[in-house]
């Protein structure tokens, strides 16, 4: 979720209202974001909706806010100076990052805290939106500085040396991307390209080498400064075009005139900043089908307004050029509703009948939880994740088909448990403290695997652990609750299988339901119970449900 | 009357032992324990119970006297067994003597024990002590006297039984018990208390309604031979403490959410599930989460090692490439990018029970109009703490249904908040969820806890609804935190005690 600071009283400076603590909390509800720190001279805001990259700066989200208010209703446009900037894109671009948009904002000198609102919207935008620089990545520098025309292309990496910002040596590309932080940083984003994209500019300077760090000389944006250009590179068009527009109209609000760069493609010339807004068709209709809202005309263009479209009549809205997150009229609906406000929209009632019920098979599955409970058995809930250390090598078990974690976080938690008996032998082991007799229970899902299938399987198991803890308790337990299922269940001595070692030889069983082997039963074995700690007998069960649901 | 009733109820409480001991005390004149237990045939330990509880019901006092006790050792166990070192001494020895050398040997004694012998027997003349080539030991003449006699030691030995109280050591043994003590391990004197037992002052009215025929137990032979006809039944003390036992108990955050899924079937929705190990497809695909979406990044999905994949209809894939590439099926732009189609096969496990829904609304069981709820184990890679595990519960669902529309959803909301968390008063605050739009989230005000967050919903996309269900159907979408509910609702403030492993915890915990 990306965050940004800023100065509180900048921010009601520019909504042009000194806004209360209410106020504010209600205008960032309606862009989905919320104060993420105590209302005070310098505030932090966080964003719920990673999709819309306008409101990542004060500028965006003031210039939100004033409509909401109704202060500044509608698409919002900047006038363009005329301008004859220009820069031109070579071929060699397209394997690598093909896309740029550039322009020149002139205006008043940069203060400290402007720049710092600039970087930070720069590094928002890039980390967030641009995917860590990978979609699209900014940069900035002095107009000023580079003589125009601006060219970009791309060059092997030896082949061209620059001093990296911050550094006082001249590094080729290749050196960049081993020693300057950025370059180690971001490096990673060329590994594949042949060769890398620079802007250069028309005295073959290096301006900036994308997606990775500006020139110290001609680079550098300092306060002061007030002919700033702002170049964006990518590898996705519209993203690009859409990240310099955000930067365009976040300039202008601070009273920068925006002056536009041609960019010669091989094949095409395009003009950035994109500004004008433009048409997205949105049915009047689906606001009544969608919220159940009766709107009036009137009502519509003033919410449309305060949501900053231009409505046009007859299902058209001309949207702003830098909301690029619009993809259906819901979009636009669910922009109608929050300018109309969630609490002020009227409940209504679900009117049709609907059968509730259990998932298939729970009665046999609270059956069985309430026998084994009836036995004198404590029901224990436990985490799904558990570990093959737990599962095979304590129990003594082979491997029984695991699903295991390619991306382990902590080796406690590397894989979905195949089988409870662990988990619950786990669970006196921590309570050996803890009054004897012992009788846990655990209902639950297990997840096995078998070469490409995976599947789950809801199992039951139980143990007791007390100084006369035998087969024929255990034996009696699990044939008591099986009778009640209306189920017989006859008995075979356990010499093969996974979990043949985890019992004592002889006093273990597969439990079978007429041919079909359901589960077993057996005393645990003295090295297993060495291997909990436990001083004390142990028989357990583990019984598979799904059989007996249908 | 009401004295003698008091009387006789305290004496149809006394237990067996109680009634064997305590008409054998009288006041003022204190029996020992040991006595008491000859007398009554009990053991001193059954003996000291019955005279605490007598005690504890003010029948019965006791005092302690110290006295001391006389054991014997190692070598004084020996000696009264075989004999003393003197006596093995005096019958090897004759009027030509032995070399001191070689008594020990003559005698079987060890040269510590010829020692003590020879000072001993030396100091009543029955052995002298020669210089000739060497040091010889001769019995004297009151020697061969003595021989005859057996020592007072030996009489002591063979008539005292051990351990003894000093007291009851006959006074002419006295000095024995004296000599014999400085002599190496052979008595031990230690101190020691008696407990002694006497009746308490005024309790001697109880005496006359002290039955030895009261009825302890109810047995089955008792009950075929009415033997217990015209007898009393021992009273108990109903109020005193009894020993814990723990029944098999309803885990609690089990019969919570067991609740929870009542509550739902009440008010008409059907149970759906879906399996752990899921796939991008429903987990995120299905529901239009881009595959670059942040939330999908390998550090917040746990993934599944092997298999890496499972088949998937190639028709619903195709339909759902179609709506993330163009909007196409869905009136929508789409997200514009390359649909991966190996990637939406990846296994990986649940993290969002919305999986459940994405496969509900594909499913030709669904119902229209349809409610629908889930419970769902789901994984993120989170650190553990007091509010994060890697595995919790979500409980998620839809309502499909021809007309719906938001308004329903919000009446929806405000229903849940009262029905789960006893709210009244809710706050509805735009959200942002990839799957739905308009998107809201929930926020109730609990009757202690203040504003709590308790879920998000909103209306399906269009380009979830179409490719799955391949028409343009409202679905109201929700999810409610239940594990933070349950925390609520149990009392718990860290999320980890929803699967507490600790049995003492499990078994106090109320159920209700």
């Amino acid at each position: 979720m990306p965050s940004i600071s800023f100065v509180f009283d900048d921010l009601c400076r520019l909504v042009g209202k000194k806004l209360s603590e209410a106020e504010l909390v209600s205008l960032l509800d309606k862009a989905k974001a919320e104060l993420d720190s105590k209302l005070s001279a310098e505030i932090t805001v966080k964003y719920n909706d990673t999709n819309q990259p306008y409101l990542w700066s004060v500028e965006g989200l003031a210039r939100h806010m004033r409509a909401s208010l109704g202060k500044e209703k509608g698409a919002a446009r900047i006038a363009l100076e005329k301008s004859s900037l220009q820069l031109s894109v070579d071929r060699s671009v397209e394997s690598v990052r093909p896309f740029i948009a550039c322009f020149v904002a002139k205006g008043p000198a940069l203060s400290e805290y402007v720049l710092g609102q600039l970087i930070q919207m720069q590094e928002k935008l890039a980390d967030n939106f641009g995917r860590k620089r990978e979609k699209v990545a900014i940069g900035l520098f002095p107009a000023g500085k580079v003589s125009w025309p601006l060219a970009y292309r791309a060059v092997e990496p030896k082949s061209v040396a620059f001093v990296p910002l911050g550094m006082v040596k001249q590094l080729t590309l290749r050196e960049t991307l081993e020693r300057h932080p950025k370059g180690k940083e971001f490096g990673h984003l060329l590994a594949d390209a042949k060769k890398y994209p620079v802007v250069f500019d028309a005295k073959g300077h290096v301006v900036t080498f994308p997606p990775v760090v500006n020139s110290e000389e001609s680079g550098k944006l300092s306060a002061g400064d007030s002919e700033i250009a702002c170049e964006v590179t990518g590898t996705d068009e519209s993203a690009v075009n859409l990240v310099s527009s955000i930067f365009a109209f976040a300039l202008a609000d601070r009273g920068f005139k925006i002056h536009p760069v041609k960019i010669r493609y091989a094949k095409r010339i395009v003009q950035t900043p994109k500004v004008e807004p433009y048409d997205f068709r949105f049915d009047t209709a689906q606001v009544g089908a969608l919220l159940g809202l009766e709107l009036s005309e009137g009502q519509l263009r003033d919410l449309l307004g305060r949501a900053q479209y231009d409505y046009q009549g007859k299902g058209r809205v001309k949207c702003p050029a830098y909301r690029g997150d619009l993809m259906h009229a819901v979009d636009v609906v669910e922009d109608v509703a929050i300018m109309y406000g969630y609490e002020s929209i009227s409940p209504l009632p679900l009117t049709s009948f609907t059968v509730g019920g259990l998932r298939a098979g729970e009665g046999v599955i609270s059956a069985v939880r309430d026998l084994w409970r009836g036995f004198g058995y404590q029901e224990v809930f436990s985490p799904v994740l558990s570990n093959k250390q737990l599962l095979y090598d304590k129990m003594q078990a082979d491997d029984m088909g695991t699903v295991e974690v390619e991306n382990v976080m902590s080796s406690t938690y590397s894989c979905i448990r195949s089988w409870i008996v662990p988990i619950l032998m786990d669970v006196l082991s921590k309570n050996r403290h803890v009054e004897y007799p012992q009788r846990l229970m655990e209902e639950g899902l297990v997840a096995r695997r078998e070469k490409d299938n995976v599947w789950d399987a809801r199992q039951v198991a139980a143990v007791s652990a007390h100084a006369q803890a035998s087969f024929t308790e255990m034996r009696q337990h699990v044939e008591g609750v099986m009778r009640s299922l209306g189920l017989e269940c006859s008995f075979k001595e356990m010499d093969e299988g996974c979990t043949k070692s985890s019992f004592i030889p002889g006093r273990a069983a597969f439990v079978f339901v007429k041919d079909a082997c359901i589960g077993f039963v057996g005393e645990i074995h003295p090295a297993v119970l060495e291997k909990f700690g436990l001083q004390v007998p142990v028989v357990a069960c583990e019984l598979g449900l799904d059989s007996l649901l249908q | 009357m009401a004295i003698d009733a008091k009387w006789k109820k305290l004496a149809q409480s006394l237990t067996k032992y109680e009634r064997d001991v305590l008409p054998l005390l009288s006041e003022g004149k204190f029996v020992p324990i040991a006595e008491l237990a000859k007398v009554t045939g009990l053991s001193e330990l059954q003996v000291q119970r019955a005279v605490q509880w007598l005690e504890n019901k003010s029948l019965a006092v006791h005092k302690e006297l110290p006295f001391e006790v006389v054991s014997l050792e190692a070598n004084g166990k020996r000696y009264q067994k075989e004999s003393l070192p003197e006596r093995r001494m005096l019958e090897v020895l004759d009027e030509k003597g032995i070399p001191l050398a070689k008594l020990a040997q003559k005698a079987g004694i060890s040269s510590e024990e010829v020692n003590a012998a020879l000072g001993l027997l030396r100091g009543r003349g029955a052995v002298a002590l020669v210089k000739e080539k060497e040091l010889r030991v001769k019995i004297t003449e009151r020697g061969v006297e003595l021989r005859k006699a057996k020592f007072a030691e030996e009489v002591f030995f063979g008539k005292q039984d051990f351990p003894c109280k000093v007291q009851d050591v006959r006074p002419e043994y006295r000095k024995v018990v004296e000599d014999l003590r400085r002599r190496k391990n052979i008595l031990r004197v230690e101190r020691a208390v008696e407990r002694s037992v006497a009746l308490a002052p005024g309790a001697g009215d109880i005496l006359q309604f002290v039955d030895a025929d009261t009825i302890d137990a109810v047995s089955p032979q008792l009950l075929s031979s009415g033997g217990w006809k015209g007898k009393e039944f021992r009273r108990y003390d109903v109020s005193s403490g009894v020993p814990k036992v723990f029944g098999g108990k309803v885990q609690p955050y089990r019969a919570f959410l067991d609740s929870v899924r009542q509550k739902f079937v009440g008010l008409g929705f059907e149970e759906m599930t879906g399996p752990l190990v899921e796939q991008d497809f429903w987990n995120m695909d299905a529901l239009y989460m881009p595959q670059f979406h942040s939330a999908r990044d390998i550090h917040d999905a746990y993934y599944v090692r092997e298999p890496k994949e499972a088949p998937l209809d190639p028709r619903l894939v195709r339909r759902v490439k179609d709506v993330h590439e163009s909007g196409k099926g869905a009136n929508s732009r789409g997200w514009g990018y390359v649909f991966d189609v190996k990637r939406t096969h990846r296994l990986l496990l649940r993290t969002q029970g919305t999986a459940c829904s994405s496969r509900k609304l594909a499913s030709p069981d669904l119902r229209i109009p349809g409610k629908y709820f889930g419970i769902s184990r789901v994984f993120r890679h989170d650190v553990i703490d007091a509010t994060h595990l890697p595995d919790f519960n979500q409980v998620e669902g839809i309502v499909v249904e021809e007309g719906l529309t938001f308004r329903h959803l919000i009446g929806l909301l405000r229903m849940f908040a009262k029905e789960f968390a006893g709210a009244e008063e809710v706050r509805l605050v735009p959200g942002y969820f990839p799957f739905t739009e308009p998107s809201v989230e929930l926020y109730a005000k609990h009757p202690q806890l203040g504003w709590i967050e308790l879920g998000g919903a909103g209306m399906f996309r269009p380009e979830v609804v179409m490719p799955l269900l391949g028409r343009a159907v409202p679905v109201c979408a929700w999810g409610l935190g239940i594990d933070r509910l349950g925390m609520f609702k149990l009392g718990f403030k860290d999320i980890r005690n929803l699967f507490s492993h600790d049995l003492q915890f499990l078994r106090d915990a109320k159920v209700v």
